[in-house]
Parts: C-alpha cells; sequence; structure tokens
C-alpha cells in the first residue's frame, strides 16, 4: 500500500439519535451528536478529535467502527464504501482491520476472562490461526506492549493488574491482528501522571512501528498536540476547526479553539494565562436552529451568526475553520 | 502571618487483613493563615489519607499512630466526637472528590444548604439562613433563584458551584478541596479555579488543593507538596518547586507532563509503577524508579532536610544544585 494513501474518508457524517418518550411513539426531536462532519485520515497519520465532554467525539469515534449505525452520510475504509455494511464476509473484513481503544480499563477487560483469552479474543473472532500460532502471537504482542514476561501473566485475571498495565492488555487485544485503523477513546484519562506518560510514549511508538492509522479521541489539547498530526476541534456535533497539531496550538482561528487553548492550565506558576471570556455551559445539541452552534456563549457574534450556520473554509495550508468572522467575501 | 493548621509527624495507618498499610507516614506541615497549599501526588500516594485524617473521617479500619494535627491551637487528633462535629464545616470546610454526586437528588440544593446552616448555627432562623444562602449564590456565580432547583436542573459546572457555596456556609477558616476540578471540563475548570482564588483572597481563607494536575496546583497554590507512597517527599512555594525541583520524582514529574506552550519537548517518562503501601520497605520509597539511586539509598530512608530556605526535601541526592543558593554558603 503506498505511504501517502487515504485509510478512511468521512464524508458529512451525522449521527442523530430519537428522542422518544415511549418504546412505541414516533420520535419528534432528535439529538444531532454527529452533524456533517467530514474528515480524512492518511496511512499512518494521528487525527485527534478534541473537544468538551458532550460535543459528539465518542459518538463520532464509535459510528466510525460501525458500533453506531450512521444516520447519514458515507464512510470509505481503504477504498470500499463501508456506511452500510450487509454482507457477514464485509463485515468480518471491515472488523478484522479496525479496533478500539476504550477510556477505562477496569470496565473494558471481561474480569472472568485470563489475559491470554482477552488478547487472543479477536483472533477466535476471526478464526485466525491454530492455538499454538495465537498463542505465539499474544505472547509478542504483551512483550510488545511492555507486559514482561508475557508467560508470567498469560493466565492471570485483570484484577490482578494495575490500572496502566490494563491499559496495556486492552492496547494489546486491539493491535495484535495489525488493524489498519484504530480509535482510541481517552485510553490515558484514567491512569496516573507516571504511568500516563509511559502508555502515550508506547502508543506512538506503536503506531510509528505498525505503519498505523490511529483516531485519537481527548478532551486534553496538551494530549492531543502530543500524540497527533493533526487536530480537529468539536462543538456540540460539528467540526468547528481543523489543522495541523502544531497550527492549530500556535494560531487558532475559532473563538472557541481560542478559549479551549486559554483554557488549558499551564505548569508554570509565573506564567499568567489571558483571561478566557467565554461563560457558562456546553447544551445539548436537541433539534439545533440554523444558526452557529457557538452563538450563544461566543463574544464576537455577530447578527450573520443567528440566522445561518456556518461552512467550514480554508484559511491556511490544511487549515479550516468554520466562522463567519473569517469569510467576510463569501458571505 | 499565624499558623491556622499544623500537622506534626503525622501517621496514619490502615489495618488490612493483607497487613498494615502505611498512607500518611511521618507528614509534617505548616499552614498559614489566607495562604493556600497544594498537595500533589498520584492515586494511593496518600493526599487524601492526610485529609480525612484532618477532617477525622476515617474508616473504621484507619488508625492515627502517631503525631498531632493542630488546628487553630487545638490538637484535633485528641478531641472527642462531639467536639469534631462542631470543628467540621464551620472550622474546617471540604469539598470532595466527585462533589457534583454529593448532592442529594431528592432535597431543592437550595435547603440542603439551609440544612448545613442551622445544623450548625441553632439561632439562625430560616429566613436568615436562606438570605445568607442566596448572598452565597452570588459569591459563587450563581443566580440565586436556583435555589428552588433541584440537582438534575443544574449542570455540572452549577453543581460544583453549589458545593462551594455549601462549604463557605458556616465561615469556616480553611477549605480542603479535593480535586475539585477533576471532573470537569477545561472551560469550566478555569472558570471554578478562578471563582475560588477569588474568593479565598476576599475572605482571606486558607485553602488546601489537592490533586493529581500540577497545571492545576500551579495555577491556584503558592505553597506545593509532593507527596509519594505515603510521605511528602518535597515541599516549598510553587516557584522553587517548578523552577529548582530538588527530588528527582518532582523532576520526573515536571518533565513528564505535555505542556500546551513553549516548543514541543520530548515527553520523559518514569519508569515502573509507584510501590504497594503494604508492608513499606524501610528504605527510600522511591529508589526502583530513581535514576540516580545510589547503595546509600537501599539502607536508610533519607531524612527531611531544609535545602534552602523554606525548601525541604527528602533525598539523598537533590538535583538542580546549581540553581539554588545554598543555606549552608
Amino acid at each position: 500500500m503506498p505511504d501517502n494513501e487515504v485509510v478512511i474518508k468521512v464524508e458529512n457524517l451525522n449521527k442523530f439519535f430519537p428522542m422518544k418518550k415511549s418504546v412505541f411513539s414516533r420520535a419528534k426531536h432528535f439529538l444531532h451528536a454527529v452533524d456533517e462532519i467530514n474528515f480524512e485520515i492518511r496511512k499512518g497519520k494521528v487525527l485527534s478529535l478534541v473537544g468538551e465532554s458532550g460535543c459528539g467525539k465518542t459518538t463520532t469515534g464509535k459510528t466510525l467502527l460501525k458500533l453506531y449505525e450512521p444516520t447519514n452520510g458515507k464512510i470509505i475504509f481503504l477504498g470500499r464504501d463501508v456506511t452500510h455494511l450487509l454482507n457477514t464476509d464485509d463485515k468480518k473484513w471491515f472488523h478484522s482491520k479496525t479496533q478500539m481503544i476504550f477510556q477505562d480499563p477496569f470496565e473494558s477487560l471481561n474480569p472472568r476472562k485470563t489475559i491470554f483469552d482477552i488478547v487472543a479474543e479477536p483472533m477466535n473472532i476471526q478464526n485466525f490461526g491454530t492455538l499454538r500460532k495465537r498463542e505465539l502471537m499474544v505472547m509478542e504482542i504483551l512483550k510488545r506492549v511492555g507486559i514482561s514476561p508475557p508467560d508470567a501473566f498469560l493466565w492471570r485475571y485483570p484484577h490482578e493488574l494495575s490500572g496502566g498495565q490494563r491499559q496495556r492488555v486492552a492496547i494489546a487485544r486491539a493491535l495484535v491482528m495489525k488493524p489498519e485503523f484504530v480509535v482510541a477513546d481517552e485510553p490515558t484519562s484514567m491512569l496516573d501522571v507516571s504511568i500516563r506518560t509511559q502508555v502515550m510514549k508506547l502508543m506512538m511508538e506503536l503506531i510509528k512501528e505498525m505503519n498505523m492509522s490511529f483516531l485519537y479521541i481527548t478532551h486534553d489539547l496538551a494530549v492531543a498536540r502530543y500524540m497527533a498530526d493533526e487536530i480537529s476541534v468539536m462543538y456540540l456535533g460539528r467540526m468547528v476547526e481543523h489543522a495541523d497539531s502544531e497550527e492549530l496550538i500556535n494560531n487558532p482561528f475559532h473563538p472557541y479553539t481560542k478559549a479551549l487553548i486559554s483554557a488549558v492550565p499551564v505548569p508554570d506558576p509565573e506564567f499568567k494565562r489571558k483571561f478566557v471570556e467565554i461563560r457558562g455551559g456546553i447544551g445539548k445539541p436537541i433539534d439545533p436552529l440554523p444558526r452557529c452552534r457557538f452563538y450563544d456563549r461566543c463574544p464576537f457574534a455577530m447578527e450573520i451568526c443567528s440566522q445561518k450556520e456556518p461552512e467550514l473554509i480554508e484559511v491556511g495550508e490544511n487549515h479550516k475553520v468554520a466562522c463567519f468572522l473569517y469569510n467576510h467575501e463569501r458571505r | 502571618m499565624r499558623p491556622i493548621l499544623e500537622l506534626r509527624n503525622l501517621k496514619m495507618y490502615y489495618d488490612t487483613q493483607a497487613g498494615q498499610v502505611k498512607a500518611a507516614d511521618d507528614v509534617s506541615f505548616v499552614l498559614n493563615e489566607g495562604e493556600s497549599i497544594g498537595l500533589v501526588g498520584e492515586s494511593g500516594c496518600g493526599k487524601t489519607s492526610v485529609s480525612m485524617s484532618i477532617m477525622r473521617l476515617l474508616p473504621e479500619n484507619a488508625r492515627i499512630i502517631s503525631g498531632n494535627i493542630f488546628f487553630d491551637g487545638r490538637d484535633v487528633v485528641k478531641l472527642s466526637n462531639d467536639e469534631m462535629n462542631k470543628i467540621r464545616w464551620a472550622g474546617i470546610a471540604m469539598i470532595f472528590q466527585a462533589a457534583m454526586n454529593s448532592l442529594n437528588p431528592v432535597y431543592r440544593v437550595g435547603d440542603q444548604i439551609i440544612e448545613a446552616i442551622t445544623a450548625h448555627e441553632p439561632n439562625v432562623t430560616f429566613e436568615e439562613a436562606r438570605q445568607r444562602v442566596a448572598s452565597l449564590y452570588k459569591l459563587v456565580g450563581l443566580d440565586p433563584e436556583r435555589m428552588d432547583n433541584y440537582p438534575h436542573e443544574y449542570s455540572g459546572g452549577m453543581k460544583q458551584r453549589a458545593i462551594i457555596a455549601m462549604s463557605l456556609a458556616c465561615n469556616p477558616k480553611l477549605i480542603i478541596a479535593d480535586e475539585p476540578t477533576t471532573a470537569l471540563d477545561v472551560i469550566v475548570q478555569d472558570t471554578i479555579l478562578r471563582e475560588l482564588e477569588k474568593i479565598q483572597r476576599k475572605l482571606n481563607m486558607s485553602m488546601i488543593y489537592i490533586s493529581h494536575d500540577i497545571a492545576v496546583i500551579a495555577e491556584v497554590a503558592s505553597r506545593i507538596a509532593i507527596m509519594y507512597a505515603g510521605k511528602i517527599v518535597e515541599m516549598s512555594d510553587s516557584v522553587a518547586i517548578f523552577k529548582r525541583p530538588a527530588h528527582p520524582y518532582t523532576v520526573g514529574l515536571m518533565s513528564s507532563f505535555p505542556s500546551i506552550r513553549g516548543e514541543k519537548k520530548e515527553l520523559v517518562t518514569i519508569p515502573g509503577e509507584p510501590p504497594n503501601l503494604l508492608n513499606a520497605p524501610d528504605h527510600c520509597r522511591f529508589v526502583p524508579r530513581c535514576p540516580f539511586a545510589t547503595d546509600e539509598c537501599w539502607k536508610a530512608v533519607p531524612s527531611y532536610t531544609e535545602i534552602e530556605s523554606n525548601h525541604f526535601v527528602a533525598c539523598f541526592h537533590p538535583q538542580n544544585l546549581k540553581k539554588r543558593v545554598s543555606i549552608n554558603a
């Protein structure tokens, strides 16, 4: 596969959740968890989705892996349209090449299974190789993620491991089949500081080594800066800004991105941050009006912001922003 | 400045079936009136155990083995339960971890704060208490009309503000904030931290912030204590801790934190994992992970010494010597 190939591409992806009063009634209202999202991830690259809780970043990740059925839009994976997979063989093919790493290693590992069973499960489901081969592969990946010596851990249970070790096992399970594309949903936010850096470094090494594409979901811009090549900022289901990591951190355009960046505490007592001008909290995108979703909280809100929704427009090389402050000429 | 809280060689152990867990081992520090200190460490290092000892809210299997906790001149360790009840909330208030889940969902938020006031000050009438709550709401940036709402009608940040209002209800002299913003989003976290700082300065209160996040502590605390495996390994004013950290663990913590400001620096990891506090060893507890360890470190526990004015560290090999003016020189 050529190095620059697009591994996964998303076109106008939507995921709405119906808000039903009872099982039998028809939904009148919809929660727009993911609304018109577009992006692509190339081979070996990491894209980070950043935003506050409830902005739809996890839903996007889960929809990409078909854990949710998309309401609308298109997902293209390795050149094939995988938006609606009906055939069992196609489903198997798709799920053998994609994986997910979850946030909480205390909940994502089955407590009744041994480490070997947990890590070998993807291979069992895919009917991959002989038992002997599976065992060798499990040992190899466990060693690679820093669970060593692996044979001492194979028959242990998750409760015997520390949080950091559990997350390593979860990573091993995701990577044992050498997937092309992995969604990692806040994989380090439950870990302790010193363990967190270890796991972040391990993931970065593995991404390089196995040349995988990663969607890294986090609420922490500082972590995103270290993990990702590109960062997309989401707000209430919409993508508001997208750029290369350093560009986004050093030269943000959208008022929301600016606020997010200036709200991150800086580990330096002598540094005084700029005041964040944004008040209030994030709402829920239930039947959103056709206007900028950030309108209520935006310190620069103009008349046009309440009348229509801004589109993502190019403001620099691979730097897009959805804000009317930056598209005067297009109005 | 008058000291409001002084911990002297506090030892708090848990008795478990597997043995004794030394959750707080020889912890000493002084907190002055109007000052805010930060207690930093990883989970299981004893930060919460220290704060629970101060409040005397300990589970049954926990014992304060020795040491003193002087609050406002009185030794909290020796007080009876009734006397302690009077100090809690009126003298020392606490903002708990995940405080938003500590509101009772079936009572109105305002009534819960009124209850805290009338329980401690029986002379206050309901109307007076209500007025006080209204002014507290304004202080923490909430609309007083929201007093009659139930907790589920509040957002996460609003619940946190309500909890802060509740902690202020009886004019405490000291507030212990245990991870006050951990569950909140960055923008909300920022507003809450600024609010707390403002109120603290306005009312001249003393604060203990407990967090695993050194960036949050850097912003709110004027002095920082770094805890590792039940002990304070380093303590100084926050600038000294960040600019010239002496303990290898502090040095490791500083360089393992990703920052969004300045050049993108390579992250340094601290190898290994924090130790189990069960049957703690009688040598430095950081030795297995320490890049500077020598034979000496495996033999004895380093004493807690002052290496420059008001900068204490428990290590045989303090780092960043050149940046410091030695007190002996």
